[in-house]
């Protein structure tokens, strides 16, 4: 996928950041960079997804949360933030009100906070589940009183 | 008496009162006869279709199988229903629902598991989200296995059930219907979780393995292919 030379320049220039799929970014820019990829085109939210990886020598406990925007036709970026476990991602429901259920989701199966988030329940599980099952950290055989 | 052993079932004031009236007993049993005929042949089905036997259950009851020649309807609310056919994974979130639209069907009612996940959960049946049979929090009647049942097992349920039915009626029914045994179609190498008989090394192992995953998912690598 080649990056169209717009994308390429607003991220050198505006962000410091090479094109790259997906792009790293910092937690405290995220929302600029959305809102500056949105400027240019890039309205089409695909989808916000998150991942658990457990502490490592190197790492903390932490999260990845990775959002795709497409420019229709065919256009695509990516970029992905690391949030350690126990502190907050801003969300971007105030750029895409699409982000909504997506941020949602991802806080009941991975556990991943976003700060300024409208309305952060549980929406796929039970509301009185605990923990997030999504995590590398989860005991596969919890129990759920009475089915399990 | 239209009452089957438990006594509960099609329990009715008027069979009370009617019973008392003399000589109406021989009128009682042909009008007995006559709501058996009636209740089975005229089954209506609430459909609690969440997966892929809802596929199946669509087309047995679409134009090429034809549900309405045995005289079932799929209804769209379970307050005009009498079966209630399961089709598909039931999750946790789910299951209180399910029990609640079945609390809405007016008696007599019955129910039929179809499929294998609404049977026992199948491979879904560790994940922490799917209940393990719909049968742990409600009766069921018929049990139509396969993955999915295609339509004409599903008819076969449905012809079981009317049996079922008959016979509870005449009395000769006394067995509960017992959930399918399927020696070697699912019986895993290992004990799975929970199982008494699993050694307490596979946890740590399974544990350790998915503890140790590497970032970006680095079990497989296509460098490890060749």
């Amino acid at each position: 996928m080649s990056t169209p030379d717009d994308l390429a320049s607003l991220l050198r220039e505006g962000f410091d950041l090479e094109p790259a799929d997906p792009i790293t970014v910092d937690r405290s820019r995220v929302v600029e960079l959305a809102r500056s990829l949105k400027g240019i085109g890039f309205e089409y939210f695909s989808y916000c997804a998150a991942a658990h990886y457990p502490a490592t020598d190197a790492d903390p406990d932490r999260t990845v949360v990775e959002y795709r925007l497409r420019r229709l036709p065919k256009d695509e970026v990516a970029f992905r933030v690391w949030v350690p476990t126990g502190e907050t991602t801003p969300s971007l429901c105030g750029v895409f009100a699409g982000a909504d259920w997506q941020e949602r989701e991802q806080y009941d199966l991975v556990g991943t906070v976003f700060a300024d988030h409208p309305d952060l329940r549980r929406i796929m599980l039970p509301e009185d589940w605990e923990g997030h099952p999504l995590r590398r950290d989860y005991a596969i055989d919890t129990r759920h009183h009475p089915w399990r | 008496m239209a009452v089957d052993e438990s006594g509960q079932a099609f329990h009715h004031p008027i069979y009370s009162f009617l019973e008392k009236m003399p000589g109406l007993s021989l009128g009682l049993t042909t009008a007995d006869q006559l709501l058996t005929w009636g209740s089975s042949n005229s089954l209506f089905i609430f459909p609690m279709a969440t997966s892929c036997c809802g596929i199946e259950f669509m087309a047995a009851s679409s134009g090429r199988f034809d549900l309405d020649q045995i005289g079932s309807i799929p209804r769209g609310t379970p307050r005009q229903s009498d079966v209630m056919v399961i089709a598909g994974t039931i999750t946790v979130k789910m299951a209180p629902r399910v029990k609640k639209l079945w609390d809405q069907m007016p008696e007599p009612k019955w129910a039929i598991a179809m499929g294998s996940c609404a049977i026992s959960g199948d491979f879904y049946r560790d994940i922490y989200s799917v209940v393990p049979g719909v049968d742990t929090f409600m009766p069921i009647d018929v049990y139509v296995p396969g993955c999915p049942p295609n339509p004409d097992q599903l008819f076969a349920g449905l012809r079981r059930l009317q049996e079922k039915i008959r016979a509870k009626r005449n009395g000769e029914w006394t067995d509960p219907e017992l959930r399918p045994d399927t020696p070697g179609l699912r019986s895993p190498n290992l004990p799975r979780v929970g199982d008494p008989r699993r050694e307490a090394s596979l946890d740590e192992a399974q544990l350790d393995a998915v503890m140790n995953l590497d970032p970006g998912g680095g079990m497989l690598r296509s460098g490890d292919k060749s």
